[in-house]
């Protein structure tokens, strides 16, 4: 365990030490700040940040794959993966210490937002304990994110490359199979029974949807499903690719 | 070699694809002992010692580090051995303690023991001074030092070390080729490296490697007789004032010169030979030219090096040429 520790607390000061860091923070904090002065902070409306937690995986699509991208990229490409391999640690221990390392990191970004939320208990009483579902929300959505942006950077040696595949498949969760089943219930106007299911099951691997809830002060076991079991598919095979660069 | 083996490869194989880059190579190193791993580029020493490092599997055969398998009991080799990677690839961003105490942390060490080997290894390689300082803001002859200070750290019995000079200027090579002398009976110690002085200068036993197959192994005197044995080994050099030709000619003449050949042939001449050439022969040469009425100029003999050696055995187009 404390291995594990020493590998994800070397990720996190890792990101604080560069740019990339700090550049995630800022843009992430512009968006939100974009949302929330949209959605939320209007003369009269009831202090719900509800919408502001439904549509933050706009802005973290894009910025979760620069957090994740140099994780085990930078490794490979700097030789450090020799280091890290010939020390005794295990191949899980070596994923977990990382994907931790970013989950401390992506913390950090969400939880920036907090500023938010003070500003709006200035002028009205949020909900605190809807407040509460939606952070838990974007964590186990962060999972799902960051182990994505995982995988793709145990694919490759090129940091840019593990940033636009990681970039694409979250736009495609995150925008992409949205649309593509809305455009698929509205607009075609059709009932065939299997462009119903694909609605069904592009809808369901949407993140939107799964948001929604919690931003709403739901939580659903659907939901939390789907965010783990999504996370744990990308750390297995994170972990295959891992042992398969070993093998070539 | 009474001393029980501390790292034992038998018929070691790695290929990738159809290319076979190490091909079914067996040695032991000696407990306590500085082994030199010599090879030219590309001969399959990194291959080699990536797996002995348990850093990839063999394709076939084993290799026992302390009497453990590298691939069954990978990770218990992988603590009692030290490992600097060629050219030390590190966290540019973190200070040199800060370094050392995340290597310490993986290991597993405790704090104290941390602290305490951090003084311990800063101080055997030359590094005090540099404790708090950004690794980015090193020289390649400290980071180097530091990926030393790193493999040391844990206090292995197995060392492993990939050209650990290279990058070093030369007193920083001599500093550093006395501490890996200094090593010796505290450490077992695999130096991989193509710079044969060093071999010389720091291992009581050498292995060189060529085209992924072992081609001689023994202590740096053995292998020069080997080499002396061998022929080719002992040259004289002449410089000599007279005709090229002729020479060359009377030279190649002589009973025992196997081989004369012109390095330069203006006014002075320069004559290389080679053969049975002992000290009975020199006078013999300094006679014949005096009776010529030519001019010695200079005439010293070019002994067996390991360098011809290794240039013998691993490239023999290049010494057939020669």
């Amino acid at each position: 365990m404390s291995t594990t520790l020493a590998l994800a607390r070397r990720e996190i000061t890792g990101l604080f030490y560069s740019p990339i860091g700090y550049i995630v923070l800022a843009i992430y904090l512009l968006f939100v700040g974009l949302l929330f002065s949209l959605l939320v902070m209007q003369p009269g409306a009831i202090a719900d940040p509800g919408p502001m937690f439904q549509w933050n995986h706009l802005i973290l699509i894009f910025v979760v794959p620069f957090m994740t991208m140099s994780l085990f990229s930078e490794e490979y490409r700097s030789g450090r993966i020799e280091t890290l391999r010939t020390s005794p640690i295990t191949d899980f221990q070596l994923l977990m210490g990382k994907f931790l390392g970013a989950m401390g990191f992506y913390c950090v970004v969400i939880a920036s937002s907090l500023i938010f939320i003070l500003i709006l208990s200035l002028f009205g009483r949020p909900d605190y304990m809807t407040v509460l579902t939606s952070y838990l929300g974007l964590l186990l959505m962060g999972m799902l994110m960051v182990s994505i942006g995982l995988f793709f950077s145990a694919c490759t040696q090129h940091q840019i490359l593990a940033a636009m595949s990681s970039c694409v498949t979250l736009v495609a969760l995150g925008i992409l199979f949205q649309a593509i089943s809305y455009f698929l219930g509205s607009a075609l106007g059709v009932s065939w029974a299997w462009l119903r299911t694909l609605r069904h099951v592009l809808r369901y691997l949407a993140i939107e949807p799964h948001m929604v809830n919690f931003s709403r002060g739901i939580l659903d076991t659907q939901n939390l499903i789907f965010f783990l079991s999504g996370a744990g598919l990308f750390l297995f095979l994170t972990y295959v690719v891992l042992e398969s660069r070993k093998w070539r | 070699m009474s001393q029980p083996a501390e790292i034992v490869v038998e018929q070691l194989t790695k290929a990738y694809g159809k290319f076979l880059a190490v091909d079914n190579i067996s040695f032991a190193v000696p407990k306590g002992m500085v082994v030199g791993f010599l090879g030219p580029n590309g001969a399959g020493k990194t291959t080699t010692i990536r797996m002995l490092t348990c850093f990839m599997p063999p394709t076939s055969g084993t290799a026992r580090v302390g009497g453990l398998d590298v691939f069954h009991d990978s990770l218990k080799v992988r603590k009692n051995l030290g490992y600097l990677p060629e050219n030390a690839p590190l966290y540019l961003e973190m200070r040199v303690a800060e370094y050392l105490q995340f290597r310490g942390r993986l290991r597993g060490m405790d704090r104290g023991t941390i602290k305490k080997r951090i003084d311990e290894v800063t101080e055997l390689c030359w590094l005090s001074d540099r404790k708090r300082w950004p690794i980015s803001k090193l020289s390649k002859g400290y980071r180097q030092r530091l990926g030393i200070a790193d493999a040391l750290l844990h206090n292995p019995p197995v060392l492993v070390l990939d050209e650990p000079t290279v990058g070093l200027d030369p007193s920083q090579i001599r500093e550093t080729r006395k501490l890996i002398a200094n090593l010796a009976g505290l450490h077992t110690v695999l130096l991989s490296t193509h710079i044969l002085s060093e071999v010389e200068l720091v291992c009581q036993k050498v292995i060189i490697i060529g085209r992924g197959k072992i081609l001689a192994q023994g202590s740096p005197e053995e292998l020069k007789q080997q080499c002396a044995q061998r022929g080719s080994g002992a040259r004289l050099v002449l410089e000599v004032r007279g005709p090229a030709d002729q020479i060359r000619s009377a030279l190649a003449a002589l009973p025992g010169v196997e081989q004369a050949r012109t390095l330069s042939d203006n006014a002075v001449c320069t004559v290389e030979l080679s053969g049975k050439l002992d000290g009975a022969m020199r006078e013999q040469i300094a006679a014949l030219v005096q009776q010529r009425g030519w001019a010695l100029r200079e005439m010293r003999s070019a002994g067996a090096s390991l360098e011809e050696f290794f240039v013998q055995i691993t490239d023999p187009g290049a010494a057939a040429a020669a």
